[in-house]
């Protein structure tokens, strides 16, 4: 596989080993971040004219899903402001590591049972449940976000590194899933020097840095999924042994080697939830957006049960079939058990997911964008002017030019997901047409998410 | 150990300096020395209302108001003094200042159609002279219905009505001058009163009922019956309907004339039914607006309009049964 090591530039090596990075861009999302929790509490219940609602949902996401997540992986992990006070508070410092790399919390391990992200998967389905009114109620905004803050404090005082990010954020799982389409990894130059390397600085920590926050030894890394880039390692290595390279997209999909079935479900939840997203915010039936706002009604719980059963069991279980079918036509010896199967075809969903989400977020980013301009001169709605922006008029960006932006980005979808598909059957030594129950649901959603664009 | 130091200072300052700086800007904004601040929230009324809905204040005392919606476009209006904000916009604030000059209870509304409770909106400004601080009773002058003892619960079925609508153009052309007191005497009975005077016995019916829309409308004056229309879409036209039928989609759920009995239809009244308008004084129109309707969803409009106010949406709907073009 090509690849284009970046590190061998000596402003880029320069800038990823220097112990400024990433405190110098938390020093810049940090105060939005405490803007947009502090507009949240105190500032007007007006969504489109508060701070918080528009730099989180619309800019923040924006940025997210139309650039971050493509083209830089987990780059949005690195910046996160979230985690730092815990992980400053861990280290007793913000810039200058400590000896030995030494952190300074209970030290707690995490359970093995609970390794693997499951727990992101159910706090990802619970935010999605009430995401209607978290991402247009700035108080309860703000609440959530101080809960995913207070979160990350207390399980960096109590665990070693950032079992947070690891293992509970909602977000982190989903970009995780997703930073395996990027263009750009951070792997270790040569295994063979890490197998000698007895230390392991990497994962254990010196006098130069901390070991992995992420608690990956990078040496075994073989995908993005939970590298956060948080560019300790390069810190840490001292044998300059860890590059940052450039490479195909989608390059961690290319090997069924390490596919699982919580990652399979992460990719489920994703794709239905840009579908149901699409059906319940952005259709013409307003009744459904009603349903899904009037939180505690019987209305909302009949869309709960069918929000969750179609993340959990309706999708899933229309992909199993295929799956099943796949399987049947392929007749390998000696035979997969269907579960694997099912599990290792979830990942054609990965860019399918990418560009549904992409094509939900075109949707309503650029018609709300314009929004920004006056919250940054007025960011709580108490009459401010700062910038002279607060009365500019709200203007949408691209209107009616999304579906010309959406369908090419669906079609991109589809022709990865494909790719992909073929690619995991070769990989199960199939031929590839046994893919084809798979490539026909690929087919069906894409045509679905068209359907409702046009 | 100098890097650490710096980003510390910077992380303070994050931490500490910057949420301190961003509520010290505010307050500083919202300090006046020269006026009392307050925050006047326009929540719509099923969610609240005003809030606060009293507002106390001395005479002679600057006030600011600053007024913000949290849901839905608003208006503000204080008639009494002459203020009104056409709009507040959500998340916007909007700042107004007033004196008030003698103990008083003064009521504000909102002016825009926020909700089908709309009309509930309203509040009071309590004008409180320093010397005698117990806020005044509200004043209680008999309006003109009940000094004249016109029972305006009681039916007012016109006994005489066009066959035509009534032109005050054609009417113009007649020269005839009508004597009576337009504002206390309905049309039906300005038409029986003329139609009983021998002098007037070559004019036909329709001529009459020509005469009588030229003379309304010569009563009420072009100015007033402007206003009236500008008054009644703002506040009337919900319920009662853009051209009048009663048809407003606010009032589709109230129980309106059907709550007063007298075999009425229920809903908001229909001002282009002449057999209805053509029977009621201006004077019983006039009370009706001011008390409201009991039970009918009717709201009161004494408290809101000035006097001129409500005689020019009385005379804005006769229109409603006079051709005035």
């Amino acid at each position: 596989m090509s690849q284009l090591e970046l590190t061998r530039v000596p402003l880029v090596k320069r800038i990823l080993v220097s112990r400024w990075l990433p405190w110098a861009f938390i020093a810049i999302t940090l105060p939005v971040f405490l803007l947009a929790i502090l507009t949240g509490f105190f500032g007007t219940p007006a969504g489109s004219r508060n701070f918080g609602i528009i730099f989180v949902w619309i800019v923040w996401w924006g940025l997210l899903i139309l650039w971050m997540l493509p083209f830089a992986g987990r780059l949005w992990c690195a910046i996160c402001p979230i985690p730092a006070p815990g992980e400053w508070l861990q280290r007793r410092a913000l810039i200058q590591p400590r000896a030995g790399g030494k952190l300074y919390t209970l030290g707690w391990k995490w359970p093995r049972r609970l390794n693997h992200i499951w727990l992101q998967n159910a706090s990802f389905l619970a935010v999605a449940l009430f995401s209607v009114v978290i991402l247009t109620t700035p108080f309860i905004s703000a609440l959530v976000l101080t809960l995913f803050a207070i979160t990350a404090l207390g399980t960096s005082l109590l665990f070693e590194r950032r079992i947070f990010c690891r293992y509970l954020c909602p977000v982190g799982g989903f970009i995780g899933l997703y930073a395996q389409l990027a263009p750009v990894q951070v792997r270790v130059k040569d295994r063979v020097i890490c197998a000698t390397h007895k230390d392991k600085t990497c994962y254990l920590g010196s006098d130069a840095g901390y070991g992995c926050p992420w608690l990956v030894f990078p040496a075994a890394l073989a995908k993005n999924t939970y590298c956060g880039m948080c560019t300790e390692c390069f810190k840490t290595c001292p044998l300059d042994n860890i590059a940052l390279s450039a490479r195909p997209l989608g390059a961690d999909l290319l090997t069924n080697a390490g596919r699982r079935l919580d990652e399979a479900y992460k990719a489920f939840i994703m794709l239905t939830c840009a579908l149901v997203y699409s059906v319940v915010l952005i259709g013409p039936w307003s009744v459904l957006k009603e349903t899904a706002y009037a939180v505690g009604t019987a209305g909302w719980w009949v869309y709960a049960i069918i929000f969750l059963a179609a993340n959990l069991a309706l999708v899933p279980g229309i992909f199993y079939v295929c799956a099943a079918l796949a399987q049947k036509l392929a007749r390998v010896t000696p035979p997969m058990r269907t579960r694997r199967v099912f599990i290792e075809y979830a990942y054609t969903l990965v860019p399918l997911g990418l560009a549904a989400w992409a094509a939900f977020s075109v949707s309503f980013v650029p018609i709300n964008l314009s929004y920004a301009w006056q919250v940054l001169s007025d960011p709580f709605g108490w009459g401010w002017d700062l910038f002279g922006t607060a009365n500019w008029h709200w203007t949408p960006y691209l209107a009616g030019a999304q579906a010309f932006l959406q369908i090419p980005i669906l079609l991109a979808g589809l022709v990865g997901a494909i790719a992909i598909a073929f690619r995991t059957a070769r990989e199960q030594h199939a031929s590839p047409p046994t893919a084809l129950p798979i490539i026909a649901f690929c087919v069906a959603y894409t045509l679905v998410m068209v359907g409702l664009y046009v | 150990m100098r890097n650490e130091l710096f980003a510390m200072i910077v992380v303070i300052l994050i931490l500490v300096a910057f949420p301190v700086s961003l509520f010290a800007y505010q307050a500083w904004r919202t300090s006046a020395r020269d006026a009392r601040v307050i925050e006047l929230i326009a929540n719509v009324p099923n969610k609240g209302g005003w809030s606060p809905d009293t507002l106390r204040v001395n005479v002679g005392e600057r006030v600011r108001l600053r007024i913000s919606s949290p849901d839905v476009v608003h208006g503000f209006a204080i008639p009494a003094l002459g203020i009104q904000v056409d709009e507040i916009l959500p998340g916007h604030v909007a700042e107004i200042e007033f004196t008030a000059t003698r103990a008083d209870r003064i009521p504000f509304a909102c002016t825009r159609w926020c909700s089908v409770d709309h009309w509930r909106m309203r509040g009071i400004i309590e004008v409180i002279d320093p010397a005698h601080p117990q806020p005044l009773p509200p004043t209680v002058v008999p309006p003109l219905y009940q000094q004249l003892g016109v029972d305006i619960d009681a039916p007012h079925s016109a006994q005489n009505v066009p066959l035509q609508k009534p032109s005050a153009a054609r009417g113009a052309l007649l020269n005839l001058m009508i004597a009576d007191d337009l504002r206390v005497k309905s049309p039906s009975k300005v038409f029986a009163a003329l139609r009983g005077d021998p002098a007037l016995v070559t004019y036909r019916d329709d001529e009459l009922w020509d005469a009588i829309a030229f003379a309304w409308k010569q009563n009420a004056g072009a100015e007033a019956l402007a206003r009236g229309q500008k008054l009644y879409a703002r506040d009337c036209a919900a319920c009662h309907g853009e051209t009048g039928k009663g048809d407003g989609p606010a009032g589709r759920n109230l129980p309106g004339l059907g709550a007063m009995g007298h075999g009425l239809k229920p809903g908001p009244a229909d001002f282009t039914d002449a057999s209805h308008m053509l029977g009621a004084s201006d004077v019983l129109l006039q009370g009706k607006i001011l008390r409201g309707g009991m039970g009918t969803g009717m709201p009161e409009w004494r408290t809101l309009y000035t006097d001129d106010e409500m005689w020019a949406v009385v005379s804005y709907l006769r229109s409603f049964v006079f051709e005035y073009r």
